[in-house]
């Protein structure tokens, strides 16, 4: 019998052992696959045209307006090429739980940076020629059943207009899907200029600045460049990528990588406690047989690896199957999260980093048992018995 | 009584014969706590929050705010209607006889966070003279109160525990104005304690918002006064604000993130569970095997099965609950008390410390409890249904 036929029948000797130790790695390699495609979407900026793109905000907090006279300023920027502006609405469908992602923006330099929204150069037209005109994500139009050419009354949980309404009547004038980002199209952007003109405080200012810079590689010198224009102002900015600012979002909510890491961490000690005693356990039952084999001429180094290889084993069956399960997992909980997550998704570098995973565990719930059982001494074994 | 001294006998001799399992019963201990302390980590991180929250505010303080979803954060109350809520019906007076009420403005501004160098946002409220009459529960425990028309802050003690640069006597740069810290205030670990308080009229004029505030706080002269002042507002079409006691508001905003807490640590704790449970049913087999003469024997002079699976599934149970009692103790002296912050439903962070009750330990406790129950179950039954013959047999 060769040592691979050894292997194999020794995993499947305690079919029931065997299972419960593959399936407490599972279990740990689930958690790991799950917990990590989070942590990855939430706090690694994307790639893409918003690594790109500056965003300008108010340096007191993202939340606070800008005076919209600093855009045409942004605009004299020597590396500046198109520069827009948006505003947030705080807008909601008939009902305030109805939440709808809503902006002002200045139609004609926002379909032009905005370039990874597809929409038809007719809907660009319409859009930039109607004054009360909006663009709205395939998601959101799908929702609430928004067609082209609908008008749709959206309210502002913020503002109101002069005459004490607080609903604005739009025109669907196209609708989008994001080509970068799978959730990237549950929001709609509007005319600044008629949400400007009609509301009755907060006029002339605007949330922030988008630029989108002719040389990228020059971005971090442009960011300083436009801070310093304002510094000592009313309203100082902070300049930074598009990506970085959702960055900064996210790692509000709380130190996301500490907990991962020590959930992850919990996970894979006891993991590796359970699996490295089932192993001890397996070795010790062994050991008449281990003495047999050695005198039989198996040498030490063999069985060394045969134990090790058996451990290895589990660790990437465990291992392969929780994966698996993660990427279906993550695959039903796509839809969650709303517009503002991105997709979660196993990338390559989580995927590289569960087989280090594997590989470490196989090694260290191997390593001892397959010692043991390399020193086994013959006498004392058959003495044993 | 035969019967109770059998299981007795049997039972000492499983926990005496732990000693020859050292490690794989460490191991099997070492699991059930990790188990326990991730599922008591997050019970607490969720508990801590919703008691700071419920702590926040009270039964005969009314909060004022404009219809239509929203916080605070997007609220807007004119002057006008500033004036009419404090001539609504049940306000408790002040000592000059005016009505105790305090108009406030709450925006977010940036701080640096201690514990990772992140940029959060924070609440900086501005509030009226009238502001701790209206709290009550507000003391200043180092420094002094900021002086009305000047650029002072007094910062609440969360905020100076979680982040950069609020020491008394340090200056802030908001809004293009040098702030001065005078002051630390302790508000009773309320999500106060997370903000930093200015003069409205001064912040106001800094922040370009006219005579506008964001909220009203009202002093009742009791709770039930809450229902008068509602339909005093419902009738007035120049308010048809949202009134609501400010308990109540903040209690409503525990909700939503503390679940959300609930809702990921008990999946985590019960999928980590059954990992541990495999390693459980591993060692009390290997255990069970390991005596199977044994027990065969004890069999063969007469003892009952029941003595086998009562004495196994103690050896499990008593397992796994020091593991749950190290896992309850390692969270509680690791996190209880520990400052922790998240975005809270105002748009900004919120400060609350994790914390422990025995409630949540005994939780814990009987999750580590159902994994020894179920881990030292199928083991048991193996034990108590031991051949005879394998008494007789070499192992």
């Amino acid at each position: 019998m060769t040592s691979w036929g050894l292997i194999v029948k020794n995993l499947f000797r305690r079919k029931l052992r065997t299972f419960l130790t593959v399936f407490a790695i599972f279990i740990a390699f689930l958690i790991f696959g799950v917990l990590s495609a989070f942590q990855k979407t939430l706090t690694e900026p994307p790639q893409g045209p918003s690594a790109t793109r500056l965003v300008v905000t108010n340096k007191v907090n993202f939340t606070q307006p800008l005076p919209i006279s600093y855009v045409e300023r942004v605009k004299a920027v020597k590396n500046a090429g198109i520069v827009s502006h948006m505003s947030w609405f705080g807008g909601y469908y008939q009902e305030p739980r109805n939440f709808v992602v809503s902006f002002g923006v200045d139609p004609e330099t926002y379909v032009a940076i905005y370039s990874e929204l597809a929409l038809s150069d007719a809907e660009k037209q319409a859009f930039i020629k109607d004054r009360t005109g909006m663009l709205v994500g395939k998601k959101l139009a799908d929702m609430y059943g928004w067609k082209v050419g609908d008008t749709v009354p959206l309210k502002s949980s913020i503002f109101r207009q002069k005459d004490g309404s607080d609903a604005w009547d739009f025109k669907v004038s196209g609708i989008f899907t994001n080509t970068e980002e799978e959730n990237g199209d549950q929001y709609v952007v509007f005319h600044y200029d008629y949400f400007n003109e009609s509301r009755s405080f907060g006029r002339d200012a605007i949330g922030q600045i988008v630029v989108q810079t002719r040389d990228p590689a020059q971005n971090d010198a442009t960011a300083r460049e436009i801070d310093e224009m304002f510094v000592n102002s009313g309203a100082e900015t902070e300049t930074r990528t598009e990506a970085a600012f959702a960055a900064s979002f996210a790692a509000q909510l709380g130190d996301i990588g500490f907990i991962v890491t020590a959930v992850v961490g919990a996970a894979f000690v006891t993991i590796l406690l359970i699996a490295g005693n089932t192993m001890m356990l397996t070795v010790r039952e062994r050991t008449g047989e281990i003495a047999v084999l050695k005198t039989i001429g198996f040498t030490a180094r063999r069985i060394f690896a045969m134990i090790l290889t058996e451990s290895f084993i589990l660790a990437l069956l465990g291992g392969l199957l929780g994966v698996g399960f993660a990427y279906v997992a993550l695959g039903l909980l796509g839809g969650m999260g709303g517009g503002f997550l991105g997709a979660v998704k196993l990338t390559p570098s989580i995927l590289i980093t569960a087989f280090i995973l594997m590989a470490l565990l196989g090694f260290l719930t191997g390593f001892l048992p397959a010692w043991r059982a390399m020193r086994t001494d013959i006498i004392t074994a058959f003495a044993r018995k | 009584m035969a019967l109770l001294s059998q299981i007795g006998a049997v039972t000492s001799m499983n926990i005496a014969s732990l000693r020859q399992r050292v490690w794989p019963s460490l191991a099997t201990v070492v699991a059930v706590a990790l188990v326990t302390g991730v599922l008591l980590g997050f019970l607490s991180l969720a508990n801590g929050f919703r008691a700071t929250l419920d702590g926040t505010g009270s039964d005969d303080v009314a909060i004022v705010i404009r219809k239509g979803g929203g916080g605070e954060l997007s609220s807007v109350l004119g002057r006008e209607q500033q004036q009419l809520i404090a001539e609504g019906p049940g306000i408790a007076k002040g000592a000059d006889g005016k009505p105790l009420v305090s108009g406030e403005l709450y925006i977010v501004v940036n701080g640096v966070r201690r514990s990772n160098g992140i940029k959060a946002n924070m609440p900086l409220r501005g509030v009226g003279p009238n502001a701790e009459a209206v709290r009550g529960a507000i003391k200043i425990v180092e420094g002094r109160m900021f002086t009305p028309g000047v650029a002072e802050i007094v910062v609440g003690k969360g905020v100076h525990e979680q982040f950069e640069g609020f020491d008394v006597g340090a200056t802030v740069r908001l809004s293009g104005t040098d702030w001065k810290i005078v002051g630390m205030f302790d508000a009773g670990g309320s999500a106060f304690e997370s903000e930093l308080w200015a003069d409205v009229t001064l912040l106001q004029s800094v922040a370009n918002r006219g005579s506008s505030v964001q909220t009203m706080r009202v002093k009742l002269t009791s709770p039930d006064q809450l229902k008068a002042l509602q339909d005093y507002n419902d009738a007035d079409p120049r308010l048809k604000l949202d009134v609501r006691s400010e308990k109540a508001f903040y209690a409503s905003q525990a909700r939503g993130i503390s679940d959300i807490v609930l809702y990921l640590g008990w999946p985590l704790a019960i999928a980590m569970s059954f990992g541990a449970l495999a390693g459980a049913l591993n060692t009390m087999y290997a255990s069970v095997d390991a005596r199977m003469r044994e027990t065969a024997t004890l069999r063969a002079i007469g003892f009952g099965g029941l003595p086998a699976f009562v004495g196994t599934m103690a050896e499990a149970l008593l397992l796994s609950a020091i593991g749950g009692i190290v896992g309850a103790v390692g969270v509680y002296f690791l996190f209880d008390g520990l400052s922790a912050s998240t975005l809270g439903a105002g748009f900004a962070q919120v400060v609350f410390s994790l914390k422990m009750t025995p409630a949540l330990v005994i939780q814990g406790v009987i999750l580590a409890l159902i994994i020894g129950f179920v881990g030292g179950f199928f083991p048991a039954l193996r034990a108590a249904r031991a051949p005879l013959l394998a008494a007789f047999k070499a192992t």
